[in-house]
């Protein structure tokens, strides 16, 4: 069975994996920031630039992963900062603008280095079939401890993201747990990226969430449901992709259109079960 | 129910035949290596390039039909020179072939008898031949692509015995064949010695060298790096006063860049490819490739404008 030698590690990784992003997937979709982890790849991606620049190599140097961890921690600080109600600016726009510049940054760094447009092409477009087994276990360990720290802290996290206003009366320091949300979950779209690409990770934080969102108001259901949409469409994806040898389909893309259809079929599931609401 | 079976049987059958009776299966990185190979193989091989003509070979995205093409291999041949350093090795883990391993007999690094252009003076040898470097572009030198014809008949010998009186057969006519072409191509230039072109990438260097054209202006300001404003108008006041005529420009390459910089110098852009299939009349035949370039290259200089 080639899906258990060949493709064993990159199954594992979307089997593993996408636990943790589907759960900060429910907090991205309910903050209505649906581009900030575009913003942070893109940021951490600027600090492996600088490291570039600074003359030292990814993947031999550890300049490189220290400061692209710098990067996503200021990051993770500007967003928490930048939270805030003003009645005409959202704070998307100012993701927006942080992802692009951030991105015209990189380039003007890079812009008199000869591994640059590799380095850069190597942190936002991942590869799943490329993974390799000590990739799959580092990842695992990391987000392993991210969401264990979430396991522990939910009532806080849950409580800035969906209840602000109680936070707010209950006197709940907002920027400090904003501060820890963005930190923790820039490390887990960093490491992610790297092994699957940005368009996938943004499948796997939005399509969930929002196939949960459209059949329950209830977190613990939206989260069961984000999982087992986020396992039908990886899973599938990537069969789809490596069993029809005639089509040779790109795995990325092919999951990314697996997530649409997964989430065509919700949109469906939630019309008919409202419809049999309306007659009786 | 049993005639269904015995169908899938005897297609079967025929599949496992026809799998058996290609002696070798041989994978090449790019598609100049390929053509060679089958040239050389014949019918004893069968030959898939994982990198398309009008791919860039510094990044050929990695498809399910790559890992498994390489899981099935017996020989793979890669330039060896650094090009496909971005993405072979990763595929190569990927595909678990002991058969074709870094160091394995099946594993052909093109580049291993080949003097190389362009080799950093500072080379650090603590790191083995991983950091090689030197100028990768070498099959556009056809005498270069004869040492690489003999070099693949030799590894395919030493892996198929038996079917190395053909092989030798083969790569001699090859060989033949493309030193009439070699003097054909020598000829047609002669009048053109001298003459400098500009290009893209420093692709066109070993070519230059080999027919006695200057290839030394480039609209990338260092190999790999887009053209940048300041650097366009360095090249273009050089072409000024240099009187070049030709911009050579790849399928991958930026022909927008190349048309601007031709348009206000009044050059011409010369659309030539360095891997067989990249022009069309040219898939899988390295010397109908280098026939396309060449004569693609005379019409640039004799253009009128």
């Amino acid at each position: 069975m080639e899906i258990f030698t060949l493709w064993l590690w990159p199954l594992l990784a979307l089997i593993l994996l996408p636990g943790l992003l589907v759960y900060f997937g429910l907090h991205v979709v309910e903050r209505g920031i649906i581009f900030v982890d575009l913003a942070l790849a893109q940021i951490a991606a600027l600090g492996i630039c600088v490291a570039i620049a600074l003359g030292a190599h990814p993947g031999h140097d550890a300049l490189p992963y220290v400061l692209s961890v710098v990067f996503t921690l200021l990051g993770a600080a500007l967003f928490a900062w930048t939270r805030f109600d003003h009645p005409r600016v959202p704070q998307e726009a100012i993701i927006g603008i942080i992802y692009v510049v951030a991105a015209a940054a990189a380039t003007l760094v890079l812009s008199h280095s000869a591994e640059g447009d590799e380095a850069l092409k190597n942190l936002l477009v991942g590869n799943v079939l490329l993974v390799t087994k000590a990739e799959v276990l580092r990842t695992f360990a990391l987000f392993a401890v991210i969401g264990a720290v979430h396991v522990l802290l939910r009532r806080k996290f849950l409580m800035v993201t969906f209840h602000e206003e109680q936070a707010k009366l209950k006197g709940v320091a907002l920027r400090l747990w904003d501060f820890i949300f963005y930190a923790t979950f820039g490390l887990t779209v960093v490491s992610f990226v790297q092994i699957v690409g940005v368009y996938l990770v943004f499948s796997y934080l939005i399509v969930p969430a929002v196939c949960g969102a459209l059949l329950s108001a209830n977190i613990r259901t939206r989260l069961i449901i984000g999982w087992i949409v986020a396992f039908i469409a990886g899973v599938s994806g990537l069969l789809l992709s490596v069993k029809l040898e005639t089509l040779d389909l790109p795995t990325g893309p092919t999951i990314v259109c697996c997530f649409g259809v997964m989430l065509i079929v919700t949109a469906l599931a939630m019309l008919a079960r409202n419809g049999r609401g309306a007659t009786t | 129910m049993k005639s269904t079976i015995r169908i899938l049987a005897a297609a079967f059958t025929l599949c496992a035949a026809s799998r058996a009776s290609a002696a070798l299966h041989v994978v090449a990185t790019t598609p100049e290596y390929g053509a060679i190979a089958s040239v050389i193989g014949g019918d004893k091989v069968v030959v898939t390039n994982l990198a398309k003509a009008t791919e860039d070979p510094h990044f050929v995205d990695a498809k399910p039909s790559h890992i498994v093409t390489l899981n099935r291999a017996d020989v793979l041949i890669e330039g060896g020179a650094d090009l496909e350093a971005g993405w072979l090795p990763p595929l190569l883990d990927g595909a678990r072939n002991p058969k074709i391993a870094v160091g394995a007999p099946g594993h052909i690094r093109a580049n291993e008898q080949i003097q190389l252009m362009d080799v950093p003076a500072t080379l650090d040898r603590s790191q083995g031949d991983v950091h090689a470097a030197g100028n990768p572009h070498f099959m556009m030198d056809p005498v270069n692509a004869k040492i690489v014809a003999a070099h693949i008949a030799k590894v395919f010998c030493s892996l198929d015995a038996a079917s190395c009186p053909a092989y030798t057969a083969n790569v001699q006519a090859f060989t033949a064949k493309l030193d009439g072409k070699i003097s054909d191509w020598t000829a047609a230039l002669a009048p053109f010695k001298g003459t400098p072109i500009v290009t893209y990438h420093p692709t066109w260097k070993y070519f230059a060298a080999r027919f006695g054209l200057v290839s030394d202006l480039y609209l990338e300001p260092k190999p790999g790096i887009p053209p940048s404003p300041p650097h366009l108008a360095d090249v273009m006041k050089k072409m000024n006063d240099e009187k070049i005529r030709v911009v050579l420009v790849e399928p991958f390459q930026s022909r927008k860049t190349a048309e601007a910089v031709a348009d206000r110098t009044g050059a011409a852009v010369v659309d030539v490819c360095q891997f067989p299939g990249g022009l069309p009349g040219t898939a899988n035949d390295y010397i109908a490739l280098m026939d396309a370039d060449v004569k693609a290259i005379i019409a640039g200089f004799t253009a009128k404008k």
